[in-house]
């Protein structure tokens, strides 16, 4: 399976996940004010264990309250994980060539394990937002927070057209595999290639005919739909200020 | 008087030596089930956006209730509110995130106001039944959910004509029927629906006149039976395989 195919099914969970979240009819502005507090935090309290307190807690929060399936948590979370711990690894090691030297200093190994749990409580916070919030309710927050309706009009059609160009990618795969397409790696490479073009091709023309569809409906530059209703949730904003607080006091100690 | 009448349309797109309309002249009353029949490339898809004036013709006039359309914003928007159209792919009509939103966009740019919209959207979901879709997002759904929002998204707008490009080609049959049935439905309440389609089993059985289209021209425009008895004649491979009525 190719890997745009493997993101695109990786997408799907999380956008079904986020529409079927217990928490879905919340106002997306509590759970997005909660997710920049918790990232504000994490960057401006210099200890790890304010990464760690906040990476636990949140993930606590999302399986609890949320509802996200520990084995989803532990995959996503495992993914970024190996992602993050690749990445502050050229921090831990020290390398010097007067004289040579190669190997983990304490201050360098202090910085990887502070940028390490920093990261890894700002990658949960989003998350829990992305886990329990789909993408049309940040637009509709977007909205209410006045940001540029050009950039979340982009946003939506975005957002919408890339399941519909996945689905076109799976098809052009399909097509192409069943004529022996991806035996071999020259093949493969050739198939893949011809995939590429075939689909910006596709957009192209899809686009087109999306832009006919809503000028049929009156589109006269703006994206103009209704918007959803959300309320907030006092049990969750307890819970929410008691994992800032506990931040707070991870930082304290 | 006619919803909507064509008037010696000539088009061509750019680039094309040979014009995809060739004085097309027709008239839709109120009430009609028009199916429009022709080969690939015979013009049905062009004829259709000018009905919608997304295309404009170079030669001719489309009149909207007596009126020549002017092909101004307030002209545009006046023809887009009467004449509805929808594509045969809904995923080319459905750009937004989710049903509910979907469906309100063509409401919302009439200028009603969100109260109006909300009742406009709940309306329309009933009629095609997408009710329990509204809170769905809108890549979730099967096909026949896809054409049925769509269908909703068009009717929201309450037009007087609806011009349907290949609509059913590629629904199984019961999503077929059920489309009908709300075709059906929206005929009933006064307005017309234009089908372009390639099954002649729908074209004759479904419509109750039927316009066939070649070459840009308007080859025959007629009851369904009229048209039916020159198609079977020059396509006897073809006849005998049309129910009395779909």
């Amino acid at each position: 399976m190719p890997l745009c195919l493997r993101g695109s099914a990786l997408m799907q969970i999380i956008d079904r996940i986020a529409y079927a979240s217990p928490l879905r009819s919340i106002d997306p502005a509590q759970k997005a004010g909660f997710t920049v507090l918790v990232i504000a935090l994490c960057l401006t309290l210099n200890r790890p264990w304010v990464g760690v307190a906040a990476a636990l807690s949140v993930w606590i929060l999302s399986v609890g309250l949320g509802q996200v399936s520990a084995g989803v948590m532990r995959r996503v979370v495992l993914a970024e994980g190996i992602f993050l711990a690749a990445s502050v690894a050229g921090v831990a090691v020290s390398v010097r060539f007067d004289p040579f030297f190669i190997g983990m200093t304490p201050h360098g190994l202090d910085s990887a394990l502070l940028l390490f749990s920093r990261s890894l409580g700002c990658v949960l916070a989003m998350n829990f937002l992305a886990l329990t919030t789909p993408m049309i309710d940040l637009v509709d927050l977007g909205h209410r927070l006045r940001l540029s309706p050009l950039l979340l009009d982009l946003m939506t059609l975005i957002y919408r057209f890339i399941f519909t160009l996945l689905e076109s990618v799976e098809r052009i795969h399909t097509a192409q595999e069943a004529r022996l397409g991806y035996s071999g790696f020259w093949r493969s490479m050739s198939s893949a290639a011809s995939l590429a073009a075939l689909l910006f091709v596709d957009a192209y023309r899809r686009s087109a005919r999306v832009q006919v569809a809503i000028e049929g409906r009156g589109y006269d530059g703006n994206l103009r739909v209704l918007r959803n209703g959300y309320r907030w949730n006092m049990g969750l904003l307890f819970w929410m200020g008691a994992i800032l607080a506990l931040m707070i006091f991870a930082w304290s100690i | 008087m006619c919803v909507l009448e064509l008037k010696d349309i000539h088009f061509a797109y750019a680039g094309h030596d040979r014009n995809a309309l060739r004085g097309v002249t027709l008239s839709f009353p109120p009430g009609q089930r028009v199916a429009l029949i022709g080969r690939n490339g015979s013009g049905k898809s062009t004829l259709m956006l000018h009905c919608n004036g997304i295309l404009r013709p170079q030669k001719g006039q489309v009149i909207l209730g007596g009126e020549p359309v002017t092909f101004e914003r307030a002209s545009l928007t006046n023809l887009r509110r009467h004449v509805g159209l929808i594509l045969q792919d809904p995923d080319d009509q459905l750009f937004s995130a989710n049903v509910m939103q979907d469906i309100s966009f063509g409401a919302l740019n009439l200028g009603l106001s969100e109260t109006e919209a909300r009742v406009r959207v709940q309306e329309v979901a009933e009629l095609c039944d997408v009710t329990h879709l509204l809170e769905r997002p809108t890549h979730a759904l099967s096909g026949g959910e896809k054409t049925r929002v769509a269908l909703a998204g068009v009717l929201a707008m309450h037009p007087s004509l609806l011009v349907a490009d290949e609509l059913i080609n590629a629904l199984d049959p019961w999503a077929r029927q059920q489309v009908f049935g709300i075709l059906d439905r929206i005929v009933d309440e006064g307005k017309t629906v234009l089908l372009a389609t390639h099954d002649m089993d729908v074209a004759f059985g479904w419509g109750e006149r039927v316009i066939w289209m070649e070459e840009g021209k308007v080859r025959l425009d007629g009851t369904a039976k009229e048209v039916q008895a020159v198609f079977d004649a020059e396509n006897p491979a073809f006849a005998g395989h049309v129910p009395p009525r779909f």
